[in-house]
């Protein structure tokens, strides 16, 4: 096992009274990439923010490569001197692309020619040198990314934290990142630790993957996550309905509004009409990808659902984009929350 | 017509030919608008980004208290620092009374709630992941303010500009203050009212055509920076 970087105790982060973070005990490594992964407002964004110490927890302690962390001023500014925070779509001050890479040497204090050879070192890294002059509120969402990605690295820190790195950026912009990710953790040693939803990507690209839902850290990764409300109630079972109208049968000791999430794993598929009808839907498969062992749907059935079904099984199917299928949820595969 | 055409022409050809009497009164207008708007400046942007930034008890009312003395009137301006720097005031003994001084500090007390209203309102409006940014690629907290005055700084300048253009136009504060003598205290806007009173309209047409250009010339300058901070 690595050395612990990060270690939070009893973390909150309260807003007027509403947590949004409650994490009881969590470790992070030393040198390893970390996927944090979570649907939108679990909490990823404030935790990179606290691990940033950029925003200070509500209760609970943060321990940093064995220390205790005090979040007063002047000890404050030595920590953020050891972990840089890319924000989600990034901002560039409004300057040129040489004089943002440059920023943060320059508050350090280091010798203007070391300043400029670095900044051109960074700048070939992101392969943007060719930018080096271009005013930098002039670029593309991913060359941005990449600039801003440069400028974290000028501070030479421990810890590289991105926020969704890749939610803003085309296919060819993801290769990059996704190499300067690669790049910065193995050949640099710095520790990374990257917020996505998307489960495949983080896969790829993380050594370990931390799944965040409403604050608190989840046993695996919540998918096919949707807003619902329990209306009807028939004997033991309850249904619920989602917005669009799609009615499932549920087991839950709760009323009103529920989100859920479906297992896509526990999901079943079938190119005809199941036998049983109980929570099925008639879709449309609208995209595939090739997992290690399994096949990933993307079945449009009123609402978009994540299949994953074992190659094997898919392989009898003999379907493809834009067939028709009938997926079944077992009861059992709807988490409510 | 006639007589408006005459004076009109008689203050082109005073400009034209750089009178003496009108250069001195300009030059006085200019130098002291400049100071008070300069001092001004120093007290109004760091005021202006302290309570943007800052988080205390009663911030909305001092930003309203701020914003109804955008509305100050001159005279009421004039009269506040007459009643502290007439000799019968706390501040007598220091002879202020109908000095530049005088017209600085009261220009000053009408133009830091310009700038200060304007710089909060610029500072407001940046992004708060620029504060951000700085500070978590370690800047201290006055580098982070100097980022972020940076990012505001063509509506910082267009606030500077602005309250320049009201002090340099301004009359009531000029004339109770600095008692419009000639040569010290008379500025274009108490220079005019002068030759008005004294039916003598040539020299004031003309410091009026001088005026009404640094007015359009501050305005040229305020659109500038307004365009640029909205770029």
């Amino acid at each position: 096992m690595k050395p612990i970087l990060y270690q939070l105790k009893n973390l909150v982060k309260a807003y007027d009274g509403r947590v949004v973070l409650d994490l009881k005990r969590l470790f992070l490594e030393k040198g390893k990439v970390i996927g944090l992964l979570g649907p939108n407002g679990a909490g990823k964004t404030t935790l990179l923010e606290i691990l940033a110490f950029l925003l200070p927890p509500t209760s609970g302690e943060i321990w940093f490569k064995q220390e205790k962390v005090h979040l007063n001023v002047g000890k404050l500014m030595k920590l953020r001197r050891k972990v840089v925070l890319v924000q989600q779509q990034p901002l560039l001050f409004t300057t040129t692309v040489f004089k943002n890479v440059e920023f943060p040497l320059k508050v350090r204090k280091t010798p203007k020619g070391k300043r400029s050879r670095m900044v051109d070192e960074l700048l070939d890294l992101v392969d943007m040198r060719s930018f080096r002059d271009a005013d930098a509120h002039k670029l593309s969402g991913g060359q941005t990314q990449r600039v801003a990605i440069a400028r974290a690295l000028a501070c030479s820190p421990e810890v590289v934290l991105l926020d969704e790195p890749m939610s803003s950026v085309d296919v060819e912009n993801q290769v990059t990142l996704a190499r300067i990710i690669h790049e910065i953790s193995r050949q640099r040693g710095m520790s990374v630790v990257f917020t996505s939803h998307d489960v495949v990507q983080t896969s790829r690209l993380a050594d370990d993957s931390i799944f965040l839902l409403d604050g608190k850290v989840a046993k695996s990764a919540y998918e096919n996550i949707f807003s619902a409300r329990i209306e009807t109630v028939t004997g033991d079972h309850k249904f619920c309905t989602l917005p669009n109208g799609l009615q499932l049968k549920i087991k839950s000791e709760k009323t009103g509004p529920i989100r859920i999430s479906i297992a896509p794993g526990e999901l079943r598929l079938s190119p005809n009409t199941p036998k049983r009808s109980e929570n099925t839907v008639k879709g449309k498969i609208v995209q595939l990808n090739e997992e290690r062992i399994h096949v990933r749907a993307l079945v449009d059935a009123e609402v978009p659902l994540n299949v994953l079904i074992p190659k094997e099984s898919f392989n009898r199917y003999d379907t493809g984009i834009g067939d028709d299928v009938w997926v079944t949820c077992p009861v059992e595969s709807i988490d409510i929350f | 017509m006639t007589f408006l055409t005459d004076s009109f022409l008689s203050a082109i050809l005073l400009i034209w030919t750089l009178n003496h009497d009108l250069l001195v009164i300009v030059g006085v207008s200019l130098k002291m608008s400049s100071i008070s708007t300069f001092a001004a400046g120093l007290l109004g942007v760091p005021s202006g980004f302290l309570i943007a930034f800052s988080e205390f008890r009663g911030k909305r009312l001092v930003i309203t208290l701020l914003n109804t003395l955008l509305a100050l009137p001159t005279v009421v301006v004039g009269l506040f620092v007459y009643a502290f720097i007439s000799r019968r005031g706390i501040f007598g003994t220091y002879d202020l009374l109908y000095t530049q001084k005088a017209i600085i500090i009261g220009q000053i007390i009408l133009i830091v709630p310009i700038i200060t209203t304007f710089t909060i309102s610029a500072v407001s409006r940046i992004d708060d992941r620029y504060r951000k940014a700085a500070l978590t690629l370690g800047a201290n907290l006055m580098q982070t303010a100097r980022v972020i005055i940076r990012e505001a700084r063509f509506a910082i300048m267009a606030a500077i500009v602005m309250a320049f253009g009201r002090v340099i136009a301004e009359v009531g504060i000029s004339m109770m203050l600095g008692g419009n003598a000639k040569g010290f205290t008379r500025t274009m806007t108490t220079a005019m009212a002068l030759e008005y009173d004294k039916g003598e309209f040539v020299l004031s047409v003309a410091l009026g055509i001088v005026l009404l250009c640094v007015s359009f010339g501050v305005n040229v300058f305020c659109n500038y920076f307004q365009g640029r901070s909205r770029l």
